[in-house]
């Protein structure tokens, strides 16, 4: 597969799979949105030579947090009736705001972009190793300390409201 | 079409979610567009920039255990508010106790 056809792929994924989640109206068709767009972040991250990264993407997004969204939904879906409706309601504010951020990012980082980015080197799993276990050390162990304090704030949440 | 209007796109679509839905679950799935979308665009600037592939991975991964965090709490808060009041909606989240 050439590069640019690659390339077109990961934008057509992105793009499908957020319009998706804007126009979904039912809860499970947006989380189905969300597993094709997190498909599309997991192969932006291969188009870029990143293979450990989008392989982690697929492992904890798509089979971890989707899986989880679904369960939660299963959970909502028992509450609140057969199939999980969402409002839409169109706010002028909430429009104004989004277009104005996304174009804020687009006038900030257009000298940097050409119309096509071309793949970078790929990385080895060794040299990322090299870098969590050598320079980025705190920050690697910050991140297990905020994943073990998000899962202490779970039981929390969830243990408190059970016992109630 | 370039990489940085779709993701720019994606963001403000995401952010157009978090603020007019009213369902913690699109709320949540809208957060998650945002920081998938800042992921990407912090990956292809890198790449433009000629960055070592290996520290952008990295850094990378760091995005990534930030965003299941986020919405391991985030459906935690969703399954708390549905027992509470049988409803996940954000109006629920009016009036915080410690």
């Amino acid at each position: 597969m050439s590069a640019t056809l690659a390339y077109v792929v990961v934008l057509v994924l992105l793009g499908v799979g957020a319009l998706g989640v804007l126009l979904a109206r039912e809860a499970l068709r947006l989380t189905l949105s969300l597993g094709v767009f997190l498909l599309g972040v997991a192969a932006s991250f291969l188009y870029f030579g990143l293979g450990f990264l989008a392989v982690a993407q697929v492992f904890v997004y798509v089979g971890g947090v989707l899986v989880l969204v679904l369960f939660a939904l299963m959970i909502v879906r028992r509450a609140e009736g057969d199939r999980v409706l969402l409002g839409i309601r169109f706010d002028w504010g909430s429009a104004a705001t989004a277009l104005s951020v996304a174009i804020l990012i687009i006038v900030m980082l257009l000298p940097e972009f050409d119309a096509f980015v071309p793949p970078a080197g790929t990385s080895d799993p060794a040299a990322l190793a090299q870098r969590l276990l050598g320079g980025y050390l705190v920050p690697f162990e910050i991140a297990g300390g905020l994943l073990l304090v998000a899962v202490l704030a779970v039981l929390a949440i969830v243990g408190k409201e059970a016992s109630e | 079409m370039s990489i940085l209007v779709v993701c720019a796109a994606v963001f403000g679509i995401g952010l157009f979610v978090v603020l007019s839905r009213r369902d913690v679950i699109a709320v949540l799935i809208g957060l998650e567009l945002m920081l998938g979308s800042g992921n990407v665009l912090m990956v292809a600037l890198a790449s433009v920039k000629g960055h070592d592939p290996a520290t952008t991975q990295s850094l990378g991964l760091m995005v990534v255990v930030l965003a299941a965090a986020e919405a391991a709490i985030g459906l935690a808060l969703l399954i708390a508010s549905v027992r509470r009041t049988g409803r996940s909606r954000v109006e629920e989240f009016e009036e915080v106790t410690g």
